[in-house]
This record gives structure tokens, sequence and C-alpha cells, in this order.
């Protein structure tokens, strides 16, 4: 059997006290966009930076392909194919929002995927493009607005042409308007293809969401997580109906 | 002949439309014609000196913007590679009787490892550690340096090494047209797709290191580049002194080089030399009033950093030059409409 796309086993990590992920296990395949909820404080963003490696797990192991991505460098785990954005957005403010896509571009994986492309900037653009920000290509990043951050974000993460993509809060801050746009971005990349001179293999997703709303229209699973734990697993309808799940977010004992 | 003159005519276009635009570039082409044409007004021996000094002083400047002002990389003790170039060309010389035109670069490549191996341990600490630890490894070097007087010198340091050339004119131009070439280099650098990354990391290196760069890899680098080039600088004041002693590792040197780059404006790698041409000479011409140099020196400092915090030569260009709000180039301040896309400037 081949190995699976991304297979996460008993991934435990406690900041001093706080249990913050706990003995978490969930594989996922190659074609799936899975959603990620929670209550505040559930761990959903831990989780996500615990398969980036920008923090490091007590137990437990993370496979990408097969291969083992605990203990390896950040940098080596988007090489790989695992491209992740930030909840509270890092841009870097005081470079122009192209240069700040063509520090992705440089990146060891974008160069070798893109060789006929001669020009980064050509890519950038096209990332941007992507993203919908391209006529504010030669602005600082520090101008631009929160929604913008976060279309920054998202095609500074195209650009390395992942495979397995993880959005954290990717319609935080949004306005309604802004948000469909941005679900409907992400359906678009998920169906792959070319996007200029920018190649999408159509990544898989992981998305951490508040706004349930709207990410009921596009995950095919949602996991929930409570205080560190994996309390549910299944299809949109399901985790609706779940009393586990609807008792974490509305709290037990009736209403 | 008629080739020549089209080659010409076609350089006078480059020049026309490209440098003569802006007053910087202007500035920068005066500046370059100024240090190459120096010697033929002035055969002032002292003059020919301070210049000469100055431009060594101006690559290690520049070199610390490189490595600090760039990828924020806080080194206050940049003077450990000044002094690595200055000792590794001295022995050089003295022991293998390496001449100077290879010494000196050899000297470079010894600060290049002394760069690494500070490097490689630094490269965990961020902000004000690093700034600490790297305080501490010229004093380290000057310690190990007193503890062998027999092959170092001691206190005296080294002597007796070879001239740099023969005559006091020749020094000079070997200098000023090595600064002229090194910070065109370190301008280039900073201004290519690596000097891009350089700008990432200082801003967010965990955001760089999730884009898929090896933020390592590209610290390393600033920290050799750096170190290369202030040991070239280390290396042509031992030629050119005639002397490598433990003043070249001083804890003054670390500092000034701060106070050169912040002064003419970090990030830029013109401001620290323009700073340098401006302080270091001014430092000299005080010497009339010798009991008062100092304080005065540190008034114009603390006169330029309260009014005018980016640095003497980001303030400066900001007030000849503006940039489009369109296509982001830069235009004279005295134009109403930007000279490609003729957006109405502010």
């Amino acid at each position: 059997m081949a190995p699976s796309f991304l297979e996460i086993k008993g991934i435990t990590k406690s900041f001093g006290g706080l249990q913050a992920v706990n003995d978490v296990s969930f594989s996922m395949e190659r074609d799936q966009i899975l959603g990620l909820i929670g209550p505040n404080g559930a761990g959903k963003t831990t989780l996500l930076r615990l398969i980036t490696g920008i923090l490091k797990p007590d137990t437990g192991s993370v496979r990408f392909m097969g291969k083992e991505l605990v203990g390896r460098k950040t940098w080596s785990i988007v090489n790989m194919g695992i491209a992740c954005t930030f909840q509270n957005m890092r841009p870097f403010r005081r470079i122009p929002i192209i240069a700040n896509v063509m520090v992705s571009c440089m990146s060891p994986r974008a160069m070798k995927s893109g060789e006929w492309v001669k020009r980064l900037e050509a890519k950038a653009m096209d990332a941007l493009e992507f993203a919908g920000i391209s006529d504010m290509a030669r602005e600082k990043a520090s101008v631009l607005s929160q929604g913008d951050l976060k279309r920054l974000e998202v095609a500074r993460a195209v650009a390395t042409e992942p495979e397995l993509l993880l959005l954290d809060e990717p319609f935080g801050g949004l306005s309604p308007a802004e948000t469909e746009l941005m679900a409907k971005s992400i359906k678009r990349l998920h169906k792959g293809g070319r996007f200029g001179r920018l190649h999408s293999e159509g990544p898989a997703m992981i998305i951490v969401e508040h706004q349930l709303q709207w990410l009921m229209k596009i995950v095919d699973r949602i996991i929930v997580l409570n205080f560190g734990n994996l309390i549910a697993d299944g299809s949109p309808d399901e985790i609706t109906k779940n009393p586990q799940v609807v008792e974490a977010y509305l709290g037990g004992g009736g209403i | 002949m008629r080739l020549i003159f089209f080659y010409l005519g076609k350089l006078f276009t480059i020049i026309k439309n490209e440098v003569l635009v802006l007053p910087s570039r202007v500035a920068v082409g005066l500046f370059f014609l100024f240090m190459l044409l120096l010697p033929l007004f002035t055969k002032d021996i002292y003059l020919l000196r301070i210049f000469t000094l100055t431009s060594i002083f101006a690559i290690f400047a520049a070199s610390w913007d490189l490595l600090s002002g760039f990828t924020g990389q806080m080194n206050f003790g940049h003077a450990l590679f000044f002094g690595v170039g200055a000792y590794g060309a001295a022995l050089l010389n003295l022991h293998a009787s390496i001449p100077p035109w290879a010494s000196v670069p050899l000297g470079a490549l010894c600060a290049v490892l002394a760069g690494l191996i500070i490097g490689i341990p630094c490269l965990r600490l961020r902000g004000t550690y690093l700034a600490l630890t790297t305080l501490a490894f010229p004093i380290i070097l000057t310690g190990l340096i007193f503890a062998f007087p027999s092959f170092t010198g001691g206190e005296l340091g080294i002597s007796g090494i070879v001239r740099l050339t023969q005559s006091r004119v020749g020094d000079y131009y070997t200098v000023a047209v090595l600064m002229l070439g090194l910070c065109t280099v370190m301008w280039k650098i900073t201004d290519s797709n690596i000097g891009i990354i350089f700008h990432a990391i200082r801003e967010d290196e965990v955001a760089v290191r999730a884009s898929g760069v090896n933020t390592t890899r590209y610290k390393l680098l600033a920290f050799s580049l750096s170190g290369f080039f202030a040991g070239i600088s280390g290396g042509l004041y031992a030629h050119f002194m005639r002397i490598a002693g433990p003043s070249t590792l001083d804890l003054f040197l670390s500092f000034s080089v701060v106070i050169y780059a912040i002064f003419g404006g970090v990030v830029t790698i013109y401001g620290p030399v323009g700073a340098v041409f401006v302080l270091f000479p001014l430092l000299e011409f005080l010497r009339v009033v010798q009991n008062y140099r100092t304080l005065m020196f540190a008034v114009v400092v603390l006169l330029i950093l309260l009014y005018m915090p980016d640095g003497l030569f980001a303030w400066l260009r900001d007030k000849i030059e503006k940039e489009c709000p369109r296509c982001k180039i830069r235009n004279i301040a005295t134009r109403h409409t930007c000279r490609v896309c003729t957006a109405p400037l502010d």
C-alpha cells in the first residue's frame, strides 16, 4: 500500500502545565480539503505549527508522503511541499509587496519547478494576481489593509507551489464580500491548473476557521478539537449533528 | 571613426537619460570623479593621507551596514573582522613575505573564516544577545594577542610590513579605486535578489523560513560577505599604516562604525560611506580646537540623530527627490509630473 498523504500519530505538545495538543491522530488524502475547528484555545494553530515545524512536538510523529517531518527544519518542510500562512499576518512590512512574494519564489522548491521563468518578478506577479492584489505590487506591505494582508499571506504560500496548504484563519477579519472572494479563490486553487506562469497542483488543504458558515461550503471533512483533544471527525453534516461538538461550542447544561 | 562617434553618442544618451535625471546619481558620479581626480589638484601628503584612511574606513562602515543594517544581525564587535584582516595580512606579509596584492585578500579570507567561526554559534542568538556576544569576540582576540607576544607582537603590534605601493599617490589610488569598486559591489549585492532575502530576514525570520528559504545559509552568507569586505579594509589599513596593532581590535572602532552607519543612514550602503567622508575628515580638521575635538564631534552626531533620525543621507535624498505615487520611480523634487508615467507628484 502506498503511504498515506499525511498521517499524524499521537502528537502531543504542552506549554508548561497547559496541554495544548493532546494525543491527536488523524490522516488525510491527497484530494481532500480538511476543516479544523474548535473553540478558542483548542490547539488548532498549535497543531498547524507542529506540522510545519515552527514548534517541536513533545511526542508523536507526522508523516508526509511516507517521510517523517518531526525533527526537520521549517524551510526543509516547506520545500517538501507544505506551505502555511500565519494567523497573525507576518508580512515583511518595509519591503514592496512583490518582494514579499519573491522571497517565496526564491525557495529551492519554487526555483526548481519554474526554471523556464527567468524572471522571479513575473512569477511573483502571477501569485499576486491569483490572490487579487497585483495592482498594489510596488507599494510597501505596510500600506495593506487586513484583508489584503490575508491575501498576501495566501500569495506567499501559493508561490512555493505546495501540495499541502495550511491556512490559518483565511477569513479572519474579512468583510462578507471579501470572505466570499477568498472562499472562491480557495476553491479555484484546489481544482488546480495554471495561473499564468504559476502552476498549481491543486493542493490538499487544512483550513483552520471560526466562520463555519463559509467553511462548511468548502470542506469535505471536518475535525473538531477541544482542549487539545480530538472530539469529532466526519463530514460537515455529521459534525453539525454531533452532540459533543454542540456541547463544546455552546457549553453543556442546556441553554 | 564614425563608429566611435556612434558609441560616444550612445554613451552620452545613457548619461543624459539615466544619470542626469536624478540629483542623487549626479552626486554619486561627482563623488567618483572627485575621488579619482583629487591627486591631480593637490599633492599635499597630509590631505591624501586623510582621504586614504577615510576610504579604508568607508569600506569598513559599508560592510557593517551589509550585515547589521540589511539582515538586522546587530554586530557590536565588527572590529573583529578588521583586526583579523589586518593581523592576517601583516603576518602573511612578514613571515611568508607575500606581497600586498595577495596578502590583503588572504587576510580577508582569514576574516571570513573568523566570521564563520563566530557566526555558527551566534546564529541562534537574536537582537541584544547577539550584540553582546559579538561584542565579546574582539576582546577575547585581544586577550589572545597579549598572551602570545612573541608571535603577535603583543601590545606593540606587528611592524615592518611592506608598503602598499611605492608612493603616496599610488597608495591613494589603490585604496580609492578599491573603495569605489567594493562599495559598488556591496550596493549591487544588496540591490539583487539576495538583498531581498536579507531585507526579509531583518523583518521576520520565522516568516522567511515558512517561505521555504534556508535562513541559516543566508545569515552565514551575510556574515562571510561582511567579514570579507571588512577584512579587506583591515588588510589595507595594515599595509598603509605599516603596523597591525591591538588598536585594530579596539572597542572604539566597533562603536565608531555603528556611529558612522547610523549617522549616514542604515540599510543604504551609500549612507555609511558618505558619513565616513563627512565625519572622519571633520574629526581631523577639528584638531585646531584640540581640547574640544571629541565634544564637538559628539554634538554634530547628536544633532543629526535628533533632527534626521533616518540618517543624514537618507534625509538629504528625500529632500531632493520625490517618489512617484503610481510607479514608484524616483524623480527630482522640482518636477511636478513623473518622468516615466507622467502621474502628478504629490
